[in-house]
């Protein structure tokens, strides 16, 4: 249970994939990373994801787990204007750019807590001895044991 | 196409107000995913939630608007 959860924060929908939900997770995936993905390249990856600048935003944006991980490795793989000789502009988007940009990333994150969430219940569904039949009613005492 | 992700792309107006259908989409997809056993309903239940979503901004939208239009 604890692994799936953990494998939907690294890849969205990936904890469905290891408890058998395919569809659902193959969804989860492709939706979260869109959704993710889009945010980045509308305001460039050097400043959509940034703890230092939007700590808040951040929080939102790390429950995307490896989307975010990733974004933040190329953010700071790509340098800063000064070193790559770029018009800032060139890099960092401002005003509308960095809203829509930063929206859609912490959205996708906030989407996966939900997936998360829905993940650790199916798991323990899964977990619970359905085979067993329904619980004893009432006058289950005063049957005779048998065996 | 690694370009894509490293220039910023400028925004109008009209731009930003547009590029809120997708999210919307996107929200609707993946609640109606989890709430939903049978997954052949997603489509539908998450079309029907993704107008719900924009037409119930674009009324809020529209109230807010006429108030500030009053107060004003």
């Amino acid at each position: 249970m604890v692994i799936a959860a953990v494998a939907s924060w690294v890849l969205p929908g990936l904890g469905h994939l290891l408890i058998g939900e395919r569809t659902r997770g193959i969804i989860f995936i492709v939706v979260v990373t869109l959704t993710f993905w889009t945010g980045v390249a509308i305001g460039g990856v050097k400043n959509t994801v940034s703890p230092a600048d939007r700590t808040l935003w951040f929080a939102g944006q790390i429950c995307a787990g490896g989307h975010s991980l990733l974004a933040l490795a190329c953010g700071a793989a790509v340098g800063t204007p000064q070193e790559t000789g770029r018009h800032p502009a060139m890099l960092i988007g401002y005003g509308r750019t960095e809203e829509v940009s930063v929206v859609y990333t912490a959205i996708a994150g906030m989407l996966n807590i939900l997936i998360i969430l829905d993940v650790l219940v199916r798991a323990e569904r899964r977990s619970l001895p359905m085979a067993a039949g329904p619980p004893p009613g009432p006058d289950a005492k005063r049957r005779p044991r048998t065996g | 196409m690694l370009l894509w992700f490293i220039t910023p792309v400028p925004l109008t107006g009209w731009q930003q107000l547009g590029l809120l259908l997708p999210l919307c989409l996107a929200v609707s997809i993946v609640y109606k995913t989890t709430k939903l056993e049978n997954l052949r309903e997603v489509p539908l239940a998450a079309i029907v939630t993704w107008i719900t979503i924009v037409v119930g901004m674009f009324a809020v939208g529209v109230g807010l608007y006429l108030l500030h239009r009053l107060v004003a």
